[in-house]
């Protein structure tokens, strides 16, 4: 089960915060949420996933398509706060590096 | 837990996405039975079943044109020295060469599963066992 909060900061930056499981069912809804950030013309987004549970290799797919989305919209995808479970899951398919892990929301855009 | 002591579970679902969170749960609820497994070894184990799970629903039926029947079947099991889950379907079998599984690049957006369970977990084994598929998915624990 998955809920996803999704809001625009004063900046122009788009927070979505998944809370629950990034499965195969609810990485489709990632994936369609990151798509339409952009679309609607916020390519600057931030990832809390600090209330995500688990993340599976799917999540990873919808974040790695949410990221070249964003950057070929001259925007970034940054992911904040992941919890241990989410970083394992980033360590085991090498995705530590791409995906740095910010320890904020806030400051996930500078520096 | 005494040494020779092991405990099982078997269930049945549906293969489709939405079983994902119903053996997510009853994995959660069979963690009851022995505190004492690492949240690391949990984790491996989960991220194993949820990787084979989700390929058993994407590939096993994708040739298979009757809907009907299609069933997986989870058993779980634990011991002082190990957890693991054996899962079995119905589907057509399984073209693949479990020694050949790489991890994609960065920039890949899937393909990412298999990889991901064979580097999660100690042994990952696939069968063909009486017209079914069979995936054995071992996790040794380990102390923290």
């Amino acid at each position: 089960m998955i809920e996803f909060d999704v809001r625009t900061t004063d900046d122009g930056i788009g927070v979505v915060v998944p809370r629950g499981r990034l499965n195969m069912v609810a990485a489709r809804e990632l994936r369609e949420t990151l798509t339409g950030l952009v679309d609607s013309g916020t390519p600057r987004i931030v990832v809390d996933l600090a209330e995500t549970t688990f993340l599976d290799s799917s999540a990873l797919g919808a974040l790695v398509a949410g990221l070249k989305t964003a950057r070929q919209a001259g925007g970034d995808l940054r992911i904040a706060r992941p919890t241990e479970s989410v970083m394992t899951v980033f360590r085991l398919t090498n995705l530590d590096k791409v995906l740095r892990p910010r320890d904020d929301v806030e400051s996930a855009f500078h520096g | 837990m005494a040494e020779a002591e092991v405990v099982s579970e078997t269930f049945e679902a549906p293969v489709e996405p939405e079983s994902l969170d119903l053996v997510q749960d009853r994995l959660a609820a069979f963690w009851a039975h022995d505190e004492s497994v690492s949240p690391a070894d949990r984790l491996r184990l989960e991220l194993a079943v949820v990787e084979v799970v989700a390929n058993i629903v994407e590939h096993a039926f994708a040739l298979d044109a009757d809907r009907r029947g299609r069933m997986l079947t989870v058993e779980l099991s634990m011991s002082a020295d190990r957890v693991e889950a054996v899962l079995s379907d119905n589907g057509v079998p399984a073209s693949l060469d479990l020694g050949a599984v790489t991890m994609p690049d960065a920039d890949a957006t899937s393909g990412r599963g298999l990889a991901l369970a064979v580097a999660a977990v100690d042994e990952v084994g696939y069968d063909r066992v009486d017209g079914c598929n069979q995936w054995r998915l071992v996790c040794r624990r380990t102390a923290d």
